[in-house]
């Protein structure tokens, strides 16, 4: 886990006026319209907006996944609109710990070999002990050795989450991770990204779900590809945000 | 590699400085060499059980996939053996005549130059100039070709192949009389009539070996058994055992214009010689038959080693064009391989999606489809080995077959080519899934 308290603060994540364009045949899509943004070390950030506000395409550009048609996204630091294919992978699979909605485990493979994954990539020393301390952490030590169709949603996405965790990433990133879960098990899920951020993770979640966003230090809307509000939440009230509502 | 940038002002200093530095990497490489390799050999070895995972998941499809390969290589195996029995059984008959021996044939050259020569003329006072000149002959003997029919009792065979020669002739073709005795140096001076026979004219005639010591008729001539020669097989599918020997001198009087075209078979002191010994026969013949220079000769030289070089020759080339054409059929297998490679990747667009989102790099996706390639066009290679030692062990099990053995740099160079195939046929698909898009893999439908 990261150290809280020494980095406590600075900036972790720094977008630039981002944009995203799409092009389907000769239609274009404007998914992001200049997002500028930061993202401190220890930040419990949760992303609302509407359906197509452009939640997922910021999260995919923020893990590396995808890139932006212009602006800067610096990552500790690092322009990374510079980097190298194999630079990026790098991130992907040490500074960033994607969960996705869909879980997305390898099928056929026990949840230990599927968090095992990106330390293999990683070329780390003691995968094992890593990987089962990483899903030791969410509480499926005992379920090391099943395979993914013999868990339930709620396991896998645990499993996805030790995944993130194994290489204990500067940020996870979580694209809805509670969108294929009924309520309490969402509730289990967000109450381990709960204790994560208590020692120092800092994470991004995007979610429908007002009660889950309360949970954040943090909520910043999007509407349609711009940043309607951004507000930080006391702890201890948590009151219905305002939602500033702008045109382009 | 690191190496002093800054030159310093002694040259010594610099020199000590760069040679530290050199020591200190050499000392450094079979750490790294260590390292690296075993890094990479752990994530080979996890490719390889991967793929090995692959292919049992998808059981069905993949015998389908690797059949073109375990086709290949099965018939591969399987040519390149029997042509192998079939050779190295023709290969040993010819050693068993022994390499150093040479035939001499009178033969007219072809052409004007051939009938402006006239007739030719080959008799035994050639035989013994060449026995007498030539020191690189060590045994030397004429050789009488005929037919003859024979009569034993009630029994009549014709056609049996009469060879009129001397005692020489055992000891160059190794073949000795095995009951009774071969005649000896008296008979051929004396022009006895008599014979050793082969095991078949034995068994044409429905004789015993009684017949030893008793008298046949050779076209007529009365001649005595005086042996029993040893068996020798069939070559050429024709058999050497239906054969009937006499001294040279009683075959001139039986057929005395044969006296005037009488080949040699002689030996060489060795193998090497062989060469020699040709070149001094050469000679000795030319100056005996007056050939100017210019002039072709008018007799052939039929060598041992050369007929079992030429053998050789056609054996190779007979191996490398079956082996060449089955091998196409490798390709075939290939393209199958690469076929349900592309269609592995296409279905695992979302699995390459997620092992790039958490770290994987292009190398790596790289090497876990190419390793998948290659295991499966490697485990069709071993089954088509596997099931072409089965073809050549039963084939080997019919009594007239001669023995097929699986040559072992037959079954080397399938693996190597059908893991080759796997590479070059895996490439491509490999490749497909190693520059796809992260973001556009996981999206993947
Ligand atoms: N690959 C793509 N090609 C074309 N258009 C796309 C693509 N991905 C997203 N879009 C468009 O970009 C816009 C933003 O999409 P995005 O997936 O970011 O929305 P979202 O906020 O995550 O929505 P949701 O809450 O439904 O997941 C949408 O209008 C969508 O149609
Ligand atoms: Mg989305």
């Amino acid at each position: 886990m990261i150290a809280s308290n020494e980095s406590k603060g600075s900036s972790l994540i720094e977008l630039v006026d981002l944009t995203k364009i799409y092009r389907v045949g000769t239609e274009i899509v404007n998914a992001l319209r200049g997002v500028s943004l930061t993202i401190r070390e220890n930040e419990y950030v949760a992303i609302m907006g509407p359906s197509g506000s452009g939640k997922s395409t910021m999260m995919n550009i923020l893990g590396c996944l995808d890139v932006p048609t212009s602006g800067k996204y610096v990552l500790r630091g690092q322009d990374v609109s510079t980097l190298s294919q194999s630079r990026l992978a790098r991130i992907r699979g040490r500074q960033i710990g994607f969960v996705f909605q869909t879980f997305e485990l390898l099928p056929r493979t026990t949840a230990l070999k599927n968090v095992e994954l990106p330390l293999m990539y990683a070329q780390v020393s003691r995968k094992k002990q890593r990987a089962m301390a990483a899903l030791k952490r969410v509480g499926l030590e005992d379920r090391a050795t099943h395979r993914p169709n013999q868990l339930s949603g709620g396991q896998k996405q645990r499993v996805a989450i030790a995944r993130a965790l194994a290489q204990t990433p500067d940020i996870i990133l979580a694209d809805e991770p509670t969108g294929n879960l009924d309520s309490k098990t969402g509730e289990e899920i967000m109450a381990i990204f709960d204790s994560l951020h208590a020692e120092g993770q800092t994470i991004i979640v995007v979610t429908h779900e007002e009660e889950i966003a309360a949970r954040c230090r943090r909520v910043i809307r999007l509407h349609d590809g711009m940043i309607a509000s951004d507000e930080t939440i006391s702890p201890v009230s948590a009151p219905a945000p305002r939602e500033r509502v702008t045109t382009p | 590699m690191t190496t002093a940038t800054s030159i310093p002002n002694s040259p010594t200093a610099a020199g000590g400085e760069r040679a530290r530095s050199t020591l200190l990497h050499i000392a450094a490489w079979p750490w790294r060499a260590i390292n690296w390799f075993g890094g990479s050999v752990e994530r080979h070895w996890k490719n390889i059980t991967a793929a090995f995972v692959q292919v049992w998941a998808n059981k069905t499809r993949s015998v389908l996939t690797a059949l073109g390969i375990i086709i290949a290589v099965t018939s591969t195996i399987t040519v390149v053996s029997f042509v192998q029995g079939f050779g190295n059984y023709v290969t040993d008959m010819l050693r068993g005549f022994g390499t150093n021996m040479v035939f001499v044939i009178p033969s007219m050259p072809s052409g004007v130059q051939g009938r402006m020569m006239g007739r030719v003329v080959m008799d035994i006072d050639d035989v013994r100039a060449v026995g007498a000149q030539c020191d690189k002959v060590r045994r030397i003997t004429p050789l009488m070709f005929s037919n003859v029919t024979i009569e034993y009792g009630h029994e009549k065979i014709t056609d049996v192949n009469l060879r009129g020669t001397t005692e020489q002739f055992q000891t160059i073709r190794s073949f000795y009389a095995d009951e009774g005795r071969f005649f000896g140096p008296m008979d051929v001076d004396s022009g006895a009539y008599v014979c050793a026979l082969g095991r078949d004219v034995l068994k044409d005639l429905e004789a015993d070996e009684s017949i030893v010591g008793d008298f046949i008729y050779l076209n007529e001539h009365r001649f005595k058994v005086l042996g029993l020669l040893e068996k020798k097989g069939a070559a050429f599918d024709e058999s050497q055992d239906r054969i009937v020997l006499i001294p040279h001198t009683t075959g001139v009087k039986m057929f005395p214009f044969l006296s005037r075209f009488l080949p040699m078979v002689l030996e060489a002191t060795s193998e090497e010689d062989v060469e020699e010994a040709s070149l001094q026969l050469t000679k000795v013949l030319r100056t005996r038959h007056n050939i100017q220079p210019g002039q072709p000769n008018d007799f052939r030289i039929l060598r041992q080693d050369e007929i079992l070089r030429d053998f050789q020759k056609v054996q190779m080339v007979a191996t490398s064009v079956l082996a060449g054409i089955v091998g196409i059929s490798l390709i075939v297998g290939g393209v199958g391989i690469m076929n349900i490679m592309l269609v592995s990747v296409t279905e695992r667009t979302r699995e390459i999606g997620l092992r790039k989102s958490i770290g994987g790099r292009r190398r790596d996706i790289m090497a876990q489809f190419l390793t998948e390639a290659i295991v499966l066009s490697t485990l069709g290679g071993v089954v088509g080995i596997l099931l072409g030692y089965g073809i050549c062990a039963v084939a080997s099990l019919h009594p007239s077959m001669v023995e097929v053995k699986v040559p072992i740099w037959v079954v080397a160079m399938a693996l190597g080519f059908s893991a080759g195939v796997g590479i070059v046929f895996g490439i491509i698909p490999a490749f497909k899934a190693a520059i796809l898009h992260p973001i556009d893999a996981l999206r993947h439908e």
